[in-house]
């Protein structure tokens, strides 16, 4: 992304500033180890087809409470379904729902943000709705909005995007305001470039920092709250394997068989974790700035 | 049935119903004294016994209030704050003579005109209104007697007054005009609401002001012979499964309701816990949409069936603590039938091909509506699904929320659903003639096409009520069961077992259809 | 900083009137009957059907928009479908709860988070920096909801030291309530002293590398003063911002906590609502919280220009 965003005409920056960041990156070592712990989940989220081995959906109350062990790796729950293939199955869940509101706030969020922050006349309008938006307490927001449109993994999305994409719009629409009042802008503006060409080409590549920065935390927030909304039951439609599902159906025997939400516990956390290193890295290397206000 | 001969029939023309003097001695306390607190599952949110129907506000409420009539452990209707009910021979008035030396927990005695005030509270905003829909009104010739006239005979009517499902207690008619929901808590019954916090717990305290009904000598069902034998009872909400557990096990909760199945080994080791099964909880049922193919057609909904082994789904709903069950009532009951066991628990998966082939079924996707709130009826879907798609169905599950699937499986002639998954569990245990409304319109639970009841059943429904004999009626409700099963408007499972637990010091509890305090006490 | 606050406070007011738009619409356009939620799983069809008419559900869209405004402009909020009371008076008895609970988790964020993150300062790059900041890290990567989870495992069920659940209020039995509230708190705490403990930290970096600090070590100032008295009072500036943001984190974060603790607060009150289709319940309760939220915020900006006189004539 960065790489993309640095090809199109950054004349006023002297060297290839996207290959020395990667380098930087590199040996940056909180990023790489975030690299290493993210990497593992999205590489077993990859696999999943397959390494998860049976159908995580498959019922068979025979084998109902069976602790980890070797033939159930991550023993089964109370339907006797594999505990392991349900959270490596969750792991790809987990990774899609991510990345699409990750998806989704890239695009949507830059637009609205960079559209309030360059058109001064729809700055007001947009930002009263995104005050309002973000006033709401994020949770309860994205509860109400899964109970409107119905409980489903887009639905999850969609509703996570609403919570998120508010904040990120904020985030994108303070670096266009600054940016705009940059000499070079205001150049660009009396030479007569049209508003598309300078967003484009002047204002959006050096915006671009910051997002990706917030866009990695944010992958990290929306796994934590698909999970979150799993387990408050307003989340993915069960018996889909999420790992908030998973979760929320091992609740009930936390006593007897602790497996059921441990395993999945876990696996969040190191998502999570890896994630942060991540966003971490990334701000360190890319924008300096935030480092304080983060 | 020495004092209230209203057996299971209430077909008598007339009844007196003396109080008989007594021989042998009442229910005493082995010893007084004590706070219980019991683990609630599910929320409060009203004590209002008038306009709310939800079973957690009955298990409170009905420990600190009483109504003209209840039901017995048998669930035969019984007296209560009345001492003798008189049917006239046209069946158009009933005279109640009220208990004399009642109070309420403010100190007030009760007299006619609460018991007026009660019923006209009832009337304008009660949930189950509709059981005085036959009633032309009520007098209170003395301060002693309450008087029902009708404006029609209707002889289930003892037994709708009698019902508990929304029953109509008995208020101070200074709160005759407190709104819905609002309800001053003051009863008459042995314990007295000291503390309501919603959401979190409710305390209930000794009415020292009690007078048991001396027409017993024992507890029964909701009445009978009543004393408070504990200081305080707190109801305390833990709606975690574990947490109740863990609470009985460190001696911060006496008593629980709903164990997990998986908590019960360990409990049943631990000799400070009594275990206490509550049979017969709740009837777990799935309900076929009959107003759209293919579950319009009966050979369909026959192969559907065949198909279903109630071990594994019953197993799955209720983790283990079931017993299979034929029908719409229980084995203890008197109206039980086992009418169309023959459609029962069949698990014969070549049968049920055989008719799926025969229905013409072509691979259309069914869908099963169900919800994670009630984790049975979930539990029971995601089995169903996976017997229907072993012989071969398209099934696949629709989970929403409790008041959406309500809401849909409701719809007349809705196109969303298939199959809805519930569970019955105040009504069965009310009867037969409470059970089968929920097969006639309006809203007859298989959903025939524009809510049009299928004649057959309509007229074992007009029997079941208007029968003369007792024995006509029951056999009108066995034909009923057995064309409703043989024609596959519903699923009927099996019944659901609901475990309660006490510490073993708790004595004198037995599990009913609401956790009953008086009674019971600690043992020093 | 009146003006500040002025400012801020007008600029709330449109902001305020969305929110109430947006969660009327939201309410409206969930699927599901109130009716059926609130009946119960023992109501039959027609108990259902009568609660559907007492509770006057019946009304068209725009006649319960009106009503809904007129209502505010009264000062009434409405009366909640499930509780049958105002929203006003449910919110107030429940509010309590939830306040108790986020200052009791402030308190411990605000204890392990400004710790954590000066000594950590002070000790750059040492292994107490690194366990610090390792902490740190791991508090900000558990869902509350997991660690909520495992402490119950662990205190409640195998130890038996603490209660699982239920809220025993604070002026009945103030041991009874920390017992309630100790772990609801701590799991609540642990993301929001995670994000301050990072904060404070390169706060208190920034700092230390400025030149008066120098100068007053110079001087010979002892340690704690330097620390306390220049250092800790500069590094507050981003300090205070950052606690308003957590307010807002414990107040949501509240939601999953209160669900999974069975406390009685306005997380549960509000989910709850949301769950049984309360459309006044939601509605009044929304507003109510998130116009104490934005004064919140007003709070902290007014709070930033008294600790950083350059705000004021911005």
């Amino acid at each position: 992304m960065s790489e993309a965003a640095d090809a199109e005409g950054i004349a006023y920056k002297r060297e290839h500033p996207a290959r020395a960041a990667l380098r930087r990156l590199f040996h940056h070592r909180l990023f790489v180890t975030g690299l290493i712990l993210f990497g593992i989940i999205a590489g077993i989220a990859a696999a999943a087809p397959w390494i998860a081995g049976v159908d995580p959906q498959r019922l068979s109350m025979r084998n109902k409470f069976l602790p980890p062990g070797e033939t159930w790796l991550f023993g089964t729950d109370n339907f006797g379904r594999s505990l392991w293939s349900r959270v490596v199955w969750g792991a790809q869940l987990s990774m899609v729902i991510g990345a699409s509101v990750v998806a989704l706030n890239a695009v949507f969020g830059t637009l609205i943000g960079a559209a309030a922050g360059y058109f001064r006349r729809l700055d007001n309008a947009l930002m009263r709705v995104n005050d309002a938006l973000m006033a709401f307490p994020a949770i309860l927001l994205a509860i109400a909005v899964t109970s409107v449109l119905g409980p489903s993994t887009l639905n999850v999305i969609l509703a996570l995007s609403i919570v998120y994409i508010p904040r990120t719009a904020r985030i994108v629409r303070s670096s266009v305001i600054v940016l705009r009042e940059m000499e070079y802008v205001q150049a660009a503006v009396a030479a007569g470039a049209g508003h598309w060409r300078i967003l484009r080409h002047h204002i959006l590549p050096n915006a671009m920092a910051p997002m990706i920065v917030q866009l990695s935390f944010l992958f990290a927030y929306a796994v934590l709250s698909e999970a979150t909304l799993s387990f408050l039951g307003v989340g993915a439609v069960p018996p889909t394997p999420t790992w908030g599902n998973i979760m929320a159906e091992g609740r009930d025997f936390m006593r007897e068989a602790p497996w059921i939400i441990t395993i999945p516990g876990v696996a969040l956390m190191i998502t999570v974790m890896g994630l942060n290193l991540l966003g971490d890295g990334l701000r360190d290397v890319l924008d300096p700035r935030l480092r304080i206000q983060q | 049935m020495k004092r209230l001969s209203l057996a299971s029939t209430l077909a008598v023309a007339a009844m007196a119903l003396p109080a008989g003097p007594l021989l042998a001695a009442p229910f005493t306390c082995p010893s007084r004294g004590g706070d219980i607190v019991f683990g609630q599952e599910a929320n409060v949110n009203s004590l209002d016994q008038h306009t709310s129907s939800t079973i957690s506000t009955r298990n409170i409420a009905m420990n600190m209030y009483e109504s003209l009539m209840t039901r017995d452990e048998n669930n035969r209707p019984i007296l209560e704050l009345a001492e003798s009910m008189e049917e006239s021979g046209d069946g158009l008035t009933y005279t109640f003579r009220l208990r004399r030396g009642i109070t309420f927990h403010n100190g007030k005695p009760m007299t006619s005109a609460d018991v007026a005030a009660s019923f006209n509270r009832y009337n304008r905003i009660g949930l189950q209104r509709s059981t005085l829909d036959n009633v032309a009104g009520w007098d209170t010739p003395d301060p002693h007697t309450f008087v029902i006239r009708m404006k029609q005979v209707q002889p289930t009517f003892i037994e709708a007054l009698s019902s508990f499902s929304v029953p109509i207690v008995i208020i101070p008619s200074e709160h005759e005009n407190d709104e819905r929901q609002q309800l001053r808590t003051v009863g008459t019954g042995p314990f007295r609401l000291m503390e309501f916090v919603p959401g979190s717990h409710a305390r209930l305290g000794r009415f020292e002001g009690y007078q048991p009904n001396t027409a017993f000598e024992q507890r029964t069902g909701f009445g009978g012979y009543r004393v408070a034998c504990v200081d305080t009872v707190t109801f305390r909400i833990v709606t975690e499964a574990s947490a109740r557990v863990a609470g009985l096990e460190t001696g911060a909760l006496q008593a629980v309701e709903d164990v997990p199945t998986r908590s019960l080994e360990g409990l049943r080791r631990n000799s400070a816990i009594t275990i206490l099964p509550l049979q017969n909880w709740w009837i777990q049922i799935a309900l076929p949409n009959t107003a759209i193919p293919p579950t319009n057609n009966l050979a369909f909904r026959r192969a559907v069936q065949a198909a279903l082994g109630m071990e594994d789904i019953m197993d799955a709903a209720t983790d283990g603590n079931f017993r299979l069950n034929v029908g719409f009532q229980y084995p203890n009951q008197p109206s039980y039938t086992d009418a169309g066991k023959e459609t029962y628990n069949i698990n014969d998966q070549a049968r049920a091909r055989a008719l799926l082939r025969e229905s013409g079924y072509r691979n259309e996707p069914i869908t099963i509506l169900t919800n994670r709130d009630y984790p049975p009826m979930y539990n029971s879907a995601l089995v169903m699904q996976q017997q229907l798609r072993a012989i071969g169905i398209n099934a696949s599950l629709r989970v929403v929320d409790w008041p959406t699937s309500v809401q849909m499986s409701q719809r007349v002639n809705s196109d969303e659903w298939h199959f809805f998954h519930t569970g019955w569990g105040t009504q069965p245990a009310l009867g037969a003639l409470a059970t089968m409304q929920f097969l006639v319109a309006p809203n007859a639970a298989y959903h025939p096409r524009d809510d049009r009841d299928d004649p057959d059943v309509l007229a074992a429904w007009n029997a079941m009520n208007n029968e003369r004999s007792p024995e006509a009626r029951q056999a009108a409700f066995a034909t009923m069961q057995r064309l409703v099963l043989e024609r596959a408007y519903a699923f009927p499972f099996g019944a659901l077992t609901k475990v309660q637990a006490v510490r073993s010091n708790v004595q004198g509890f037995v599990p009913f259809r609401i956790p009953r305090f008086s009674n019971v006490w600690i043992q020093r | 900083m009146i003006g500040v606050a002025a400012r801020r406070s007008l600029s709330a007011i449109p902001v305020l009137l969305i929110v109430s738009l947006i969660s009327f619409g939201l309410m409206r356009l969930i699927p599901g009957d109130p009716a059926a939620a609130i009946a119960g799983v023992a109501a039959t069809p027609a108990q259902i059907e009568q609660l559907r008419r007492d509770l006057g559900l019946d009304q068209p869209f725009h006649m319960q928009l009106l009503e809904y405004y007129g209502g505010l402009a009264r000062g009434d909020l409405g009366r909640s479908l499930l509780l049958g009371k105002g929203v006003f008076a449910a919110t107030m008895e429940r509010l309590p709860v939830t306040i108790g609970l986020s200052l009791y988790a402030l308190v411990f964020t605000l204890l392990i988070g400004i710790a954590s993150g000066i000594v950590a300062a002070l000790r750059q790059n040492s292994i107490i920096d690194q366990a610090a900041m390792m902490f740190a890290m791991i508090g900000i990567s558990v869902p509350n909801f997991f660690l909520g989870l495992l402490m119950i495992i662990l205190f409640a069920v195998h130890l038996g030291w603490l209660p699982s659940g239920g809220y025993v209020p604070f002026s009945q039995d103030p041991a009874g309530w920390l017992a309630s509230t100790t772990m609801p708190a701590f799991s609540l705490a642990l993301l929001q002293a995670g994000l301050l403990a990072r904060i404070t930290r390169s706060s208190m970096l920034e700092v230390l590398r400025q030149d008066y600090i120098r100068t007053a070590r110079a001087k010979g100032l002892p340690q704690r003063q330097v620390i306390l008295k220049h250092a800790l009072a500069n590094a507050l500036i981003p300090i205070v911002t950052v606690v308003g943001i957590i307010v807002s984190l414990l107040l949501s974060g509240a939601v999953v906590t209160e669900a999974l603790f069975s406390l009685p607060g306005m997380g549960q009150l509000l989910t709850q609502a949301v769950l049984s289709r309360d459309y006044p319940m939601v509605q009044g309760g929304l507003l109510l919280v998130t116009t104490f939220l934005v004064l919140v915020n007003i709070t902290v900006d007014v709070l930033y220009a008294l600790l950083d006189p350059r705000v004021r004539y911005e």
